[in-house]
């Protein structure tokens, strides 16, 4: 029972966590946009990314799609279908207390997991893909969460590229500073909100054409992420886009390392203490977050 | 007065017209039971109501029971445990059903027992394979398939015989899991294996680079783990990832679907697998069942659809004995009731315990599962060992 944890050892779940950590941050910042910008608490963001992990399953099986390279594919239809929700039901919140929001996403939540049961039934599906490892010394590198690294530190670098340097962008950033100021210098705040919750779907479809090589394509598989998109942003700090960079990495390393030197089980609980000791010294998360 | 006589007569009308059926035994036998076939567990739920829905007819192709038709009442208790109570309740109270039979799942079971004990009504629950289940006292619950603590005994029982020594165990924190664990490392202790490491993981858990980093620097000669199907696939594919390699890795759950295979490949071979039954096994009437089933529903039945149909044969088998519906009478004829069915044999101790089912113990054989457990049921030998991932 006793396991010696040599250096070696470490050096793995080190990898293993950052290569994680990449991507529970580009799951998460699409939580933190819609969060910045329209203060709506997403928790259909999970959903949204088992969605995207059924398109790339079904690209994959009807089409023989490479799913890596139905990852623009597949956003491209999660930010119709974001657009589309915001469009028909999300904006009637945006304004609305907090409590409507919640309600409002927990119901588009269990819509979303029941439909994708009965279009799909739970009979669960994968892609054989990109198994095994690389392999650089004592270290093993998987395959597909390598790929899945690259891929989602490339997006995530992308929607910053494009939240700093594009005029959308600035807009986008502008309505989450200030709603008002953004109208009164001519920005059309309807629109900015349907582009940012496309994109956040976008990137949440992202993770789901990444994980689907991963792990198992089922209806339920997409809850586990709205929780740990949500305990990214909050350790980063609620609404500040880098911070969600620094959460994800971290949230990755904090449950791979608990794992090694305790268990699996409790790295769970390690990583939501975590989250309680940084609620109580920085309130505000760790890069700290948007005033209210 | 002639007003007293007509509120007599229309209450008398009343009375009968509702006591009728009782009394007449002209109706069909009403058989109730809440399955999962929405939620997490739609998948295995709705196998079983097949096996349910397939002995319905046979019954019934058969002239009924005691004379009667039978019909099944089902409602989808969503894979939830407080669904199920309510609707056991109401099938019990409301529906007024004849007799019940067991849900999908040993939480829902857990569950949905404390209301049938309370109206002490049989109930043959043929998915529930937790012990604890049929240990807290109840007296008209009955288990069909073998306990979950003996699912990894062939695996030990090879192992030991190949002189192999140490063996890891991890597996789910959920009910099942961690009896077929503990059971796993109670069996190994036995038969002289030394247990170098057990590690629980939280349902849901899809990353073991740490825990298979650790398993890897004890490098055990068994791995046995207690999974369901996403935590089956997963662990597999990071073995390979990791370059783990025991000489011998069996699971509990899932590695039994099809969908394994499909999912893992050729990465599936060589893994050994727990299995209440297999459609291959040399039981009565399995030729039989597996026709009928095909031909009704167009697909293979799996070891679920098979348990609900031998569930509900061994509850007509108790009615039958009996020559009633009376829950006591039935309990008795139960508790006394030796058979085999084409899912193997049935034979309970005086808590409903199922003594007499045998596990199997299967391993993926260039993409098909081979029976090598028990010897008398064997269809191959195993490939032993398990070469490690760079040698295939």
């Amino acid at each position: 029972m006793n396991v010696v944890i040599t250096p070696a050892m470490l050096g793995q779940v080190v990898v293993s966590g950052i290569l994680a950590g990449a991507l529970y941050a580009m799951v998460a910042l699409g939580l933190a946009l819609i969060f910045g910008v329209m203060r709506v608490i997403n928790i259909a963001h999970g959903p949204l990314l088992m969605l995207g992990a059924y398109t790339t399953f079904f690209l994959y099986q009807a089409l023989g799609l490479n799913p890596y390279l139905s990852v623009p594919i597949t956003m491209l239809v999660l930010f119709a279908l974001g657009a589309l929700l915001q469009r028909t039901l999300v904006f009637r919140v945006v304004d609305a207390p907090e409590l409507s929001s919640l309600l409002l996403t927990f119901g588009i939540s269990i819509a979303l997991v029941n439909l994708a049961q009965l279009a799909f039934t739970s009979n669960l599906r994968a892609i054989e893909y990109a198994t095994g490892s690389y392999t650089l010394g004592p270290l093993a590198f998987s395959k597909s969460r390598l790929i899945a690294f690259a891929v989602a530190a490339a997006l995530t670098g992308l929607a910053f590229l494009f939240l700093q340097r594009t005029r959308l962008g600035k807009a986008i950033r502008a309505t989450s500073q200030s709603r008002e100021v953004a109208m009164v210098c001519g920005v059309d705040v309807r629109r900015i909100h349907l582009i940012t919750f496309g994109v956040a779907a976008a990137l949440a479809g992202a993770g789901g054409a990444l994980v689907s090589v991963i792990v198992a394509i089922q209806p339920e598989m997409g809850q586990i992420w709205t929780f740990k998109s949500f305990l990214v942003i909050v350790l980063g700090g609620a609404g500040n886009y880098p911070g969600a960079l620094l959460g994800g990495i971290l949230l990755g390393l904090v449950e791979q390392i608990a794992s090694l030197f305790l268990t699996t089980q409790l790295s769970e609980a390690v990583a939501y203490i975590l989250l309680v000791v940084i609620l109580l010294v920085r309130p505000t998360g760790l890069l700290g977050g948007r005033q209210t | 007065m002639r007003l007293t006589a007509r509120i007599a007569l229309i209450v008398g009308v009343i009375v009968a017209a509702s006591t009728l059926p009782a009394v007449g035994q002209q109706g069909p036998i009403r058989i109730g039971a809440s399955l999962s076939l929405t939620g997490s567990y739609a998948k295995l739920g709705s196998n079983q109501h097949e096996g349910y829905k397939l002995c319905e007819r046979d019954l019934n192709a058969k002239g009924g029971l005691l004379g009667r038709k039978v019909e099944f009442v089902v409602y989808d208790d969503q894979s939830a445990p407080p669904t199920a109570v309510r609707l056991y309740e109401k099938l019990i109270t409301e529906d007024k059903v004849d007799g019940v039979m067991g849900p999908y799942s040993s939480p829902v079971t857990e569950a949905a027992a404390n209301v049938t004990e309370k109206y002490k009504k049989v109930m043959v629950s043929p998915l529930a394979a937790t012990t604890s289940i049929f240990r807290k006292g109840r007296k008209y619950l009955f288990m069909v398939i073998s306990p979950a603590e003996g699912y990894l005994e062939g695996l030990v029982d090879i192992a030991a015989k190949r002189g192999l020594k140490t063996v890891a165990v991890v597996n789910e924190d959920t009910l099942f899991s961690k009896a077929a664990a503990a059971g796993a490392v109670e069996l190994a202790k036995k038969r002289g294996l030394q247990v170098v490491y057990q590690e629980a993981y939280p349902k849901g858990n899809t990353d073991f680079s740490a825990l298979l980093t650790k398993v890897k620097s004890l490098n055990p000669d068994v791995i046995a783990a207690a999974t369901y199907f996403d935590d089956a696939v997963a662990l597999t594919r990071q073995m390979k990832e990791l370059n783990v390699n025991p000489r011998m890795y069996g699971v509990t759950v899932g590695g039994d679907l099809p969908e394994f295979y499909e999912t893992l490949k050729q990465n599936a071979e060589y893994i050994y697998g727990a299995t209440q039954w297999e459609p291959s096994l040399p039981y009565p009437g399995q030729k039989e069942f597996l026709d009928a089933y095909k031909k009704e529903f167009g697909h293979e039945p799996s070891y679920h659809s098979a348990a609900g149909y031998a569930g509900c044969v061994v509850y007509a088998e108790g009615v039958k004995r009996a020559g009633s519906l009376d829950s006591d009478k039935v309990r008795e004829t139960l508790l006394k009731l030796e058979t085999r069915t084409m899912f193997g044999d049935y034979k309970v101790d005086g808590d409903g315990f199922q003594l007499a089912h045998k596990m199997a113990l299967f391993q993926w054989q260039d993409g098909k599962k081979h029976t090598v457990w028990p010897d008398e049921l064997a269809s191959a030998k195993t490939r032993f060992p398990t070469p490690s991932w760079t040698q295939r």
